[in-house]
């Protein structure tokens, strides 16, 4: 059985009453202006890490809160956990079973940590929080409200993992963490996966999914643009690749196969590179005089600029509702 | 235990101790100007005072210390201040929670939503009880200080009264936040709900229409009756019970099927 399986799951947003009348149905939003997602349809199997990946906007957390139960669906299904997410009595039995980390998290600010984890446990449960705060430690003495945004990131950490539970949806989990946490996590997510949980990660950084995922799902538009694994999706994703030289820059890049979008700025060139490193790096030593180099993940937007492009993009929506890649 | 009521609740207990005995003192120093109102004559101040302000506020009353706490504390702090404190909080829960962006995560935990909001509103027992705990025995002994008497029962009775009373304001200003659900607007739209049903009674006895108030609260709890004429309204109390319960079969219903905001 997939851990998440959506068909078709589409959210929109109907022009929502002011002061909407509990007798009067809440539009559903059929015909909505805004959409939140669209004709979204993928499959998450157990022990799986899935990244889901979108620039801000995208519809990443509308498809969570969907999955969850917290919205309903204008249109198509959801199953979690074998639960439906549109018959709340069984899916209230699958969120004993699931951990959740929102991508913005608020808490009772006046009570400690510790009587947070405590309340939260007696309705979750908590057998493996004494070994969570190993790994991530908030001052649990401390109350809330004096947290700063990685002791709050850390504390929902615990929180999200604590009962142990089967599937994990984490939105946006390592913002505001530093970087050493930042791998202290993505290394723990990937044991949790070792040993069986399901791990739903929506990030908009993509080099952060390519160190902890297996298959990466994109969205952008609130449509599901491709689901595929992660190497696959990093081989096209190609490198931001921007050189300065202390003379003229002409020859940079030029020539070199697998080089896109090439602006010349200055003495300062940058391009995207699709290639292989071996032979960039070939290319860069025949430059004479480089004074600074930078080769980086490019921004995610660009991934779809360039690989996708933006008639292809929309095509792809149309070709590729049932996204089902067995990675 | 309902585990979330219990925590929320337990958050409240603070607040509701310092303003109960902030009402506490509030009630002592209007108990201390007796004596002095005592040597008015009552009976000419009301006769100069308009007939309806008579009927409204009692006054007549205010000659013997059970008429002038009625008139003085309780029907200004019990039965307009507080319920707006009460509403004001019931406002908050659901809304409140979606405003600090603390609602996704109560809405995944595995508790069904009418459970949810029915601990929610049970959360707002300590602002409802402490208050009513606190300040009869300080108003007692207050009142046996002046060497004056009064009858405990009675004391009792409009503090006894008054749980579910304020418990009818409270899950009015829940119904509103879920109807809402934006903590802001929530919270002064049960304010304005609430002062609206205080005045919905008033206008009942002013333009002599009985059944103008009849869905208002404070219809159905009158400090004055009870510690100046010793009645007490039991069929009022089923009443609020009524009130209390149609306002959060108003707000289930809705929170059920309501997308989170």
């Amino acid at each position: 059985m997939a851990a998440i399986r959506t068909e078709g799951l589409t959210k929109r947003y109907g022009s929502r009453r002011r002061f909407p009348l509990p007798w009067r149905e809440q539009p559903k939003g059929e015909d909505g202006p805004v959409v939140g997602i669209e004709d979204v349809s993928l499959t998450v199997e157990k022990g799986e890490i899935f990244g889901y990946l979108g620039p801000n906007g995208a519809g990443k957390t509308t498809t969570i809160r969907t999955l969850l139960g917290v919205i309903s669906p204008s249109a198509g299904d959801a199953e979690v956990l074998g639960a439906d997410v549109t018959d709340p009595a069984a899916l209230r039995g699958a969120k004993a079973r699931i951990g959740f980390l929102p991508s913005v998290m608020g808490f009772p600010e006046d009570v400690t940590g510790r009587r947070y984890l405590d309340h939260q446990a007696r309705i979750l449960g908590d057998e493996r929080r004494e070994e969570l705060l190993e790994l991530f430690d908030p001052p649990l003495d401390r109350e809330i409200g004096e947290y700063s945004t990685g002791n709050r990131r850390m504390l929902g950490i615990v929180r999200a993992f604590m009962h142990d539970p089967d599937l994990v949806i984490l939105d946006e989990p390592t913002a505001g963490l530093d970087p050493l946490k930042q791998s202290h996590f993505n290394a723990f997510v990937r044991e949790e996966a070792a040993s069986g949980t399901t791990v739903f990660f929506s990030s908009h950084v993509l080099g952060e999914v390519r160190q902890v995922c297996d298959r990466v799902g994109i969205l952008r538009g609130g449509r599901l643009a491709t689901v595929e694994p992660v190497d696959e999706l990093l081989d096209r994703g190609g490198k931001r690749v921007r050189v300065r030289t202390r003379g003229d820059p002409g020859a940079v890049g030029v020539g070199l196969e697998g080089v896109v979008e090439r602006t010349v700025h200055d003495r300062e060139v940058q391009f995207t590179y699709g290639g292989e490193y071996q032979r960039l790096l070939d290319h860069l030593a025949g430059i004479e005089a480089i004074e600074d180099l930078e080769i980086a993940e490019p921004p995610l937007e660009d991934v779809f600029l360039h690989f996708y492009g933006e008639e292809t993009e929309t095509e792809h929506a149309t070709t590729l509702p049932d996204t089902e890649v067995d990675a | 235990m309902p585990e979330i009521a219990r925590f929320e609740a337990r958050r409240r207990l603070k607040g509701s101790l310092y303003l109960a005995i902030g009402i506490a003192a509030f009630a002592l120093l209007f108990t201390s100007f007796f004596p002095s109102v005592e040597q008015i004559d009552v009976d000419e101040y009301t006769e100069s005072m308009p007939a309806l302000f008579q009927e409204l506020f009692n006054i007549s009353a205010m000659g013997t210390i059970e008429g002038f706490l009625a008139v003085e504390i309780y029907q200004f702090v019990w039965v307009l201040l507080l319920p707006l404190y009460v509403a004001y909080l019931g406002a908050g829960v659901v809304a409140g929670d979606a405003d600090a962006d603390r609602l996704d995560v109560l809405l995944t935990l595995p508790i069904s939503r009418s459970r949810l909001l029915a601990e929610k509103a049970a959360s707002l027992a300590p602002v409802v009880l402490v208050p009513n705990l606190v300040v009869p025995p300080v108003v007692y002994a207050g009142v046996l200080a002046l060497g004056e008497s009064i009858d405990p029962i009675a004391l009792l009775a409009v503090h006894a009264l008054a749980v579910p009373f304020l418990l009818a304001c409270g899950t009015v200003g829940v119904a509103v936040s879920v109807l809402v659900l934006d903590g802001d607007l929530a919270r002064r739209g049960a304010i304005a709900v609430v002062f609206a049903l205080y005045l919905l009674d008033s206008l009942s006895v002013v333009a002599d229409r009985d059944w103008i108030g009849a869905v208002s609260p404070m219809r159905y709890y009158d400090p004055t009756e009870i510690m100046v004429d010793g009645e007490y309204n039991l069929v009022g109390v089923g009443a609020l019970c009524l009130i209390a319960a149609v306002a959060l079969a108003v707000a289930v219903v809705r929170f059920q099927r309501v997308d989170a905001p």
